[in-house]
Order: structure tokens, then C-alpha cells, then sequence
């Protein structure tokens, strides 16, 4: 128990200014809504922490276990489709709804898991994306989801702890707050865990990892899954956050893209990537959005973050944590 | 009996990589596969340890028949295999690297690290555990194989040009650890090697491949004077300098 609760909430493993960085940061969004009073400042936040809890989800899958993954996005779709339907059908209040989110996504990953794990690299990424695209259709398609029209939520007044809708930033800024530390002590936990070791085995060398007793599909098939299971959880916050979703909005290509750049940008397979990823690319894209305005359209967004994601790919594959831990090696020599 | 080999046969298209091959592997002995390069050891191994499937024959292990077991199954009954040319995990350190191996008995961390600890103190690691494989000297990255490798606690444990790119002090001094570990965790070892020295010193028996066929098998000196060998192997090496 002792120890469950240590390999939960404590860094032990990790060098001490770390420890201080991550410390400075839970002060930074503790305050932060008191400091910035400005909605669209708020806003940005809550975006920010939205996809960091997205990264460290797709982290599970694209940084530890090593396998690129671009459709994170139909996950996102299955929480947000779940909170938002139980919501308009039968009133099910938000933190019942997370469940079977969860549950659904990770019980398609599985599903879909299964034959996709057959392909490898190039093969894999492209059979994700596919996956996501097709679920897409389906909802767009589908009559019982709102198709394309999409689904609204009743709006509630004042603060409504059961259906989690409130009509300040501040309340939600530290709703989405709660939801990343849980998933964020929940990857601290996974990463040092027998399953988050072998993931990382496989990652580096299948071979290697099936010599050492690893059953190399199976736990590829199994973190799918959990990663999958993950990104439902910050698609059901998008639903009472925007009161509002349609599959253009919770499930489109740009959002897996997106999260997984948010990650490999950060620093893949590290447990502070995500957070550095989230913290550089959805400042740059909010803002970008408001001064590009119609432009963005056109993709010119996505243009620079291509930009950068080739950077990345040719200067540090470990992305802006990779860089960080190479500054800090070589002043410590 | 630990091991039985009995008639595998391995195929690459038309290739016969493993032809008809049977031999035995006696509880607690050091048994030694040597041959030319492409003589077929590897490919032995390979179906033994599971990646290769068997184009035919059986292999037991303990009486229990493991022919085309996944690798992953192989080692937890009880075979752990280290690979020619090494295959690390580049971004886990050497002390997670065996970590991971122990792992395969048990689901607890604290205990895994502690045997881990202990592995690492038995093959003279502990001064690399926090350091990452990749820029150690290859001596150092062949023991974090071995080491992982016992951390899975075989009883079989078979190793494929343990002594390829080491100098003779490197490799002298690996020989003197397999011994002491050989002797404290109770393994039976099966080597390969093309390189006849190390093999030689260390084996109690040895299988002689050529071209996919075992040609002979006996005392390292009981086959070192069979003509056939002389003539397949050691005829390169050791009749021009006689
Ligand atoms: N995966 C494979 N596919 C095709 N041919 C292979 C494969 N593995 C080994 N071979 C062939 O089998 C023969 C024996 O190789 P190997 O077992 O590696 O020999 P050794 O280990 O004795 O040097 C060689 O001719 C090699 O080219
Ligand atoms: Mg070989």
C-alpha cells in the first residue's frame, strides 16, 4: 500500500531539479487564474492543459512503447460522444459518463489492436490514421449521434458539480486541472511499473525483449489499449467545456496530429514532454489562430508546425526535453 | 536430460540451414557449437530459443517438447539466450536493461531492482548501472547481455560469439565470470563460437557444423584430431601453422 502510493505520487528516480521544475509548475497553475484575469489568457490555459492530458495519454502509446500513432483522435471522439450523449438521453451525470467513455475506447483499441499490431512502423501510423478517419465518417454518417449537426448538452445554470458546467473559466480551469494530475500520476505510476518497463523493452528492441520473457505483441496490444482508455478522458471535458461537439470538432485528423506533435515536439517517452510540448505548441496555435485568422484555414498553422516537427526530427528526436537533458549533462561533466 | 535435439531441420527456401540435427545436453555441462561462419550455429540457436520455426524435427527441453514456442515462452521455462552482435536497449539504462530481465519472474519492482542490483554486482556492473549502453565499450555491453539474461534465472543458458570483438584480456576475463556465475545460479551453458581458442579452453564437449551438418562431436581434443574437421574448419587456422 506504502508503496503503491510512493510509486504513485512521488519522483524518486528522478534528479532533483526535476522534482523543483515540476514543484514551480503545480504553483504556476494553482495561481494562474488569479494572476491572468483575461478570458482569453484562461482559455489558453485550459487548452494547454487539455492537451498535455491528451500527450500524456498518446505518450503511453507514441513515446514509451515507440509506436506512432495518429489517430488518437477517434478516442478523444468516444469521450466526448459518450458525455455528451448520456448527458441528452437520460441526464447521466458527468463523472458517470467518463466511464463508459473510457471503457469504450479502450475496448475499440483492443479490438482494432489486434489485426493493426500485425504491421509495423510506416504501416502502423498509416492504419491508425485510417481508423480514426473511418470513425469519423461513421459519426458524420450516423443518425443516432447527431451526424453531422453534431450534439448539444443542455445548459445548466450557475455551478453544477453533477453535470460540470459552470459559467466561469475558473471553475473549469481547475476541473481539466484535477483530470491532468490524475492522469499524470497515473503515467508516474505506469512508467516505473512491470508494464511501463516492458513497453519500453519493446520499444528498444523486440528481440531483445522477447529474450528477456516479454510477450512483445500482447503487451503492444495492451498498451494500446490503456493509451486508447486514456484519450477518452480529456474528450468528455471537451463536451461540457464547449457544450457543443460534432465529429469536425472532437474527432478530426488535425487533433491527432496535434496531439502527437504536442508529445514528440516535448520530448517522447518522458514524463515532462508532453507538459513542455502542450506548454510550446498550444500558445503558438491559439495565438497563431487569432492573428492568422481566416489564413489558418488554408493550413498555414499546420505549415509551421511541419517546420518544426522536422527540426525536431533532424536536430533531437527527444524532442525540446531531449535538448534540456543534454545541456544538463554536459554541465555537469 | 536438460536439452534433446532430435533431427531439426532448418530451411531457408532452398537453403538447409539446419539438416538433420540431433545431439544432446547433459544437466550442469559446458557443451561448445563451433564451425565456419555460415555454418548454421546462429540458425541453431534461433530455432532452439523460438525466432525461427523449425522446418522439421523436435527440440525438448526437460522432456517437454518446446518446437515452436514463442520466444518469450522459451525463456520463461527456462532458457535464456544472448544474441551475436548484441542487441541492447539503447534508452534504458544498463541497471533498468537488467531490470527488465528480472522482471520475468516477478511483478514487484523493489524485487526486481534488487536482483538486478545483485546480477549487476556478480558481473562487475555496478559502477555503469545508472548510465545509458550505448557509449560503453562493447566488453561492457556484453556483460549487460549476459547480465540480463541470468536476471531472467535460466537453467539453460546459451550464448552466440560471447567472445566476437573482444581482445584476449577481455575475453579471458569473461571466461572467468561465466565460470563463477556457471557455478553460483547452477546453469548449464551452451556456446557458440568460430573463433577456436576461447571455445576450446572452456568447453567439456563440443559439436563441430559445417555447411549446415554437425560433422562431429566429442572432447575438444578427442575432435580437434578428426580428419573431417581438420579438413572443414581448422584447416584454415591450424594445418598451415602445424
Ligand atoms: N533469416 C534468414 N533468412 C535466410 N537465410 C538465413 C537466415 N538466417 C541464416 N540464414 C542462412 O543460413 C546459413 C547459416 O547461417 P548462421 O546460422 O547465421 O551461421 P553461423 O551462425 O554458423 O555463422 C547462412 O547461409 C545464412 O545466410
Ligand atoms: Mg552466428
Amino acid at each position: 500500500m506504502r508503496q503503491l502510493f510512493i510509486d504513485i505520487f512521488f519522483f524518486g528516480d528522478r534528479p532533483h531539479f526535476e522534482r523543483i521544475g515540476f514543484l514551480i509548475f503545480i504553483i504556476i497553475v494553482l495561481v494562474f487564474p488569479w494572476m491572468v484575469t483575461s478570458a482569453y489568457g484562461r482559455a489558453v490555459m485550459i487548452k494547454f492543459l487539455l492537451f498535455a492530458l491528451f500527450g500524456l495519454g498518446w505518450n503511453l502509446i507514441g513515446g514509451y512503447g515507440g509506436q506512432v500513432d495518429l489517430g488518437q483522435a477517434k478516442n478523444v471522439g468516444f469521450g466526448a460522444y459518450a458525455t455528451a450523449l448520456m448527458m441528452v438521453w437520460w441526464k447521466t451525470p458527468f463523472w458517470i459518463t467518463v466511464i463508459p467513455g473510457i471503457v469504450i475506447a479502450a475496448a475499440e483499441s483492443f479490438a482494432v489492436a489486434y489485426p493493426m499490431f500485425r504491421l509495423k512502423g510506416h504501416y502502423f501510423a498509416i492504419a491508425t490514421l485510417c481508423v480514426a478517419l473511418v470513425w469519423k465518417e461513421l459519426f458524420i454518417f450516423w443518425d443516432w449521434t447527431g451526424g453531422a449537426r453534431g450534439v448539444e448538452i443542455p445548459i445548466r445554470s450557475g455551478a453544477d458539480f453533477v453535470y460540470m458546467q459552470f459559467n466561469s473559466p475558473i471553475y473549469y480551469h481547475y476541473f481539466i486541472l484535477f483530470l491532468f494530475l490524475l492522469q499524470f500520476f497515473f503515467v508516474n505510476w505506469f512508467r516505473k511499473s512491470k508494464l511501463g518497463y516492458e513497453v519500453q523493452a519493446v520499444r528498444d528492441n523486440e528481440d531483445a525483449a522477447a529474450s528477456l520473457g516479454i510477450n512483445v505483441y500482447r503487451t503492444k496490444v495492451i498498451n494500446y489499449t490503456i493509451a486508447g482508455g486514456l484519450g477518452a478522458l480529456g474528450g468528455s471535458f471537451m463536451a461540457v467545456y464547449y457544450l457543443y461537439i460534432d465529429p469536425d470538432a472532437v474527432m478530426p485528423l488535425d487533433l491527432s496530429i496535434l496531439i502527437a506533435m504536442t508529445v514528440m515536439v516535448g520530448g517522447a517517452g518522458s514524463i515532462w514532454g508532453p507538459i513542455i510540448g502542450a506548454a510550446i505548441l498550444i500558445p503558438l496555435d491559439m495565438y497563431l489562430g487569432a492573428w492568422l485568422g481566416a489564413q489558418k484555414r488554408l493550413g498555414i498553422d499546420f505549415m509551421i508546425y511541419a517546420m518544426i516537427m522536422m527540426v525536431i526530427a533532424a536536430k533531437e528526436p527527444k524532442g525540446v526535453w531531449g535538448i534540456i537533458e543534454r545541456v544538463r549533462k554536459k554541465g555537469a561533466r | 536430460m536438460m536439452l534433446e535435439v532430435k533431427n531439426l531441420v532448418k530451411e531457408f527456401g532452398g537453403l538447409v540451414a539446419n539438416g538433420d540435427i540431433s545431439f544432446e545436453l547433459r544437466r550442469g555441462e559446458i557443451l561448445g557449437l563451433i564451425g565456419p561462419n555460415g555454418a548454421g550455429k546462429s540458425t541453431l540457436f534461433n530455432c532452439i530459443a523460438g525466432y525461427y520455426k523449425p522446418t522439421g524435427g523436435n527440440i525438448l527441453f526437460e522432456g517437454k517438447d518446446i518446437t515452436g514456442w514463442p520466444p518469450h515462452q522459451v525463456t520463461r521455462e527456462g532458457i535464456a539466450r544472448t544474441f551475436q552482435g548484441m542487441k541492447i536497449m539503447p534508452n534504458l539504462t544498463v541497471e533498468e536493461n537488467v531490470m527488465i530481465g528480472a522482471f520475468c519472474r516477478t511483478g514487484n519492482r523493489q524485487i526486481a531492482r534488487k536482483e538486478a542490483w545483485e546480477i549487476l554486482d556478480l558481473m562487475g556492473l555496478t559502477g555503469e548501472a545508472e548510465a545509458l549502453p550505448a557509449g560503453l565499450p562493447i566488453a561492457v555491453q556484453k556483460r549487460i547481455e549476459l547480465a540480463r539474461a541470468i536476471a531472467t534465472r535460466p537453467r539453460l543458458l546459451m550464448l552466440d560469439e560471447m567472445a566476437a570483438g573482444l581482445n584476449p584480456l577481455e575475453t579471458k576475463e569473461i571466461i572467468q565470470t561465466l565460470q563463477r556465475i556457471k557455478e553460483e545460479k547452477k546453469l548449464t551453458l551452451f556456446l557458440t563460437e568460430h573463433v577456436m581458442e576461447f571455445i576450446m579452453t572452456v568447453s567439456e564437449r563440443v559439436i563441430v557444423m559445417a555447411a549446415g551438418k554437425k560433422i562431429a562431436e566429442g572432447s575438444p581434443v578427442e575432435v580437434a584430431r578428426q580428419e573431417k574437421v581438420i579438413e572443414a574448419y581448422l584447416g584454415e587456422r591450424y594445418a598451415k601453422g602445424r
